[in-house]
């Protein structure tokens, strides 16, 4: 199992319950990044996936943690990966419309 | 040498390229990344500043606009850089009241991974969790609220 960028996920086995060395990223900048800044609602999801980062940190529960910190970060992912997506491909349809008005690019309600 | 010839191919590729990743990274200071992030952040908002989100054809229609035809809690953003960076903060809020002050937000958290940074820290605590329950909350209220009648004054016309 691979644990991203934390090399000591499992709690300290002289002290259990102690926490891991560093806490995970619960990627909240991204979330706030996708959501607002690029329109796209998928970020929703990171966010609650964030929330849920420090929620079972905050309970002791680190391995959960660490797992939705992986969600958090494949949900941004996913939401900036379909924002450069739409992008292109509102780009390629301007380009095929202004090319068929013969130079004019369409106009928006 | 075993491990990798037990992965995947595509897993070793993808385990390879974060490898070289992490080696650029390495070669540089680790303060070089939040001045790099700062300097693209300003040249987005100089660009939205010069070419105006207000005309139409300029940038893509939100899609989740497009598609529904409801505002999304984005909307409005755009327009909102513009008029705040010509100067007119009172109608970048009209446009958005949630992405701008979501700002200072940013720019504490920006602050925050600078120092970092500088002093080679990791990451030492994450904030109390009500905190981005409570950001999730106020993004969904927002986003039904701004498509509601007498929410009208959250949706990004602009006019304050």
């Amino acid at each position: 199992m691979s644990y991203g960028n934390y090399p000591n996920p499992q709690p300290n086995p002289q002290w259990p319950g102690y926490p891991p060395s560093a806490s995970p990223d619960n990627h909240l900048v991204w979330a706030i990044l996708t959501t607002i800044f690029c329109c796209l609602p998928f970020g929703i999801v990171s966010i609650v996936f964030a929330a849920q980062v420090n929620s079972k940190w905050s309970l002791g529960d680190y391995q959960g943690a660490i797992e939705s910190s992986q969600k958090a970060k494949t949900w941004a992912i996913v939401s900036a990966a379909c924002g450069v997506g739409v992008g292109i491909i509102y780009g390629i349809f301007i380009a095929v419309v202004a090319s068929r008005n013969g130079g004019v690019a369409p106009t928006n309600p | 040498m075993t491990v990798v010839a037990h992965t995947p191919p595509r897993r070793a590729a993808w385990l390879g390229l974060k490898r070289k990743l992490t080696a650029v990274r390495a070669r540089f200071h680790p303060a070089v990344w939040p001045v790099l992030v700062a300097g693209m952040a300003a040249g987005a908002v100089g660009y939205v500043a010069a070419v105006d989100p207000g005309t139409p054809g300029h940038y893509p229609t939100c899609p989740f606009y497009a598609l529904t035809g409801y505002y999304c809690p984005g909307c409005g953003t755009l327009r909102a850089i513009h008029a705040l960076a010509h100067g007119h903060p009172g109608q970048a809020l009209g446009y958005n009241v949630l992405s701008m002050s979501m700002l200072p937000v940013l720019g504490y958290f920006w602050g925050a991974w600078l120092i970092r940074s500088v002093r080679g820290q990791p990451r030492q605590a994450l904030a109390h969790p009500a905190w981005i329950w409570g950001l999730a909350a106020v993004i969904a209220v927002f986003w039904v609220v701004r498509n509601l009648p007498f929410g009208h004054f959250l949706a990004p016309t602009g006019r304050i």
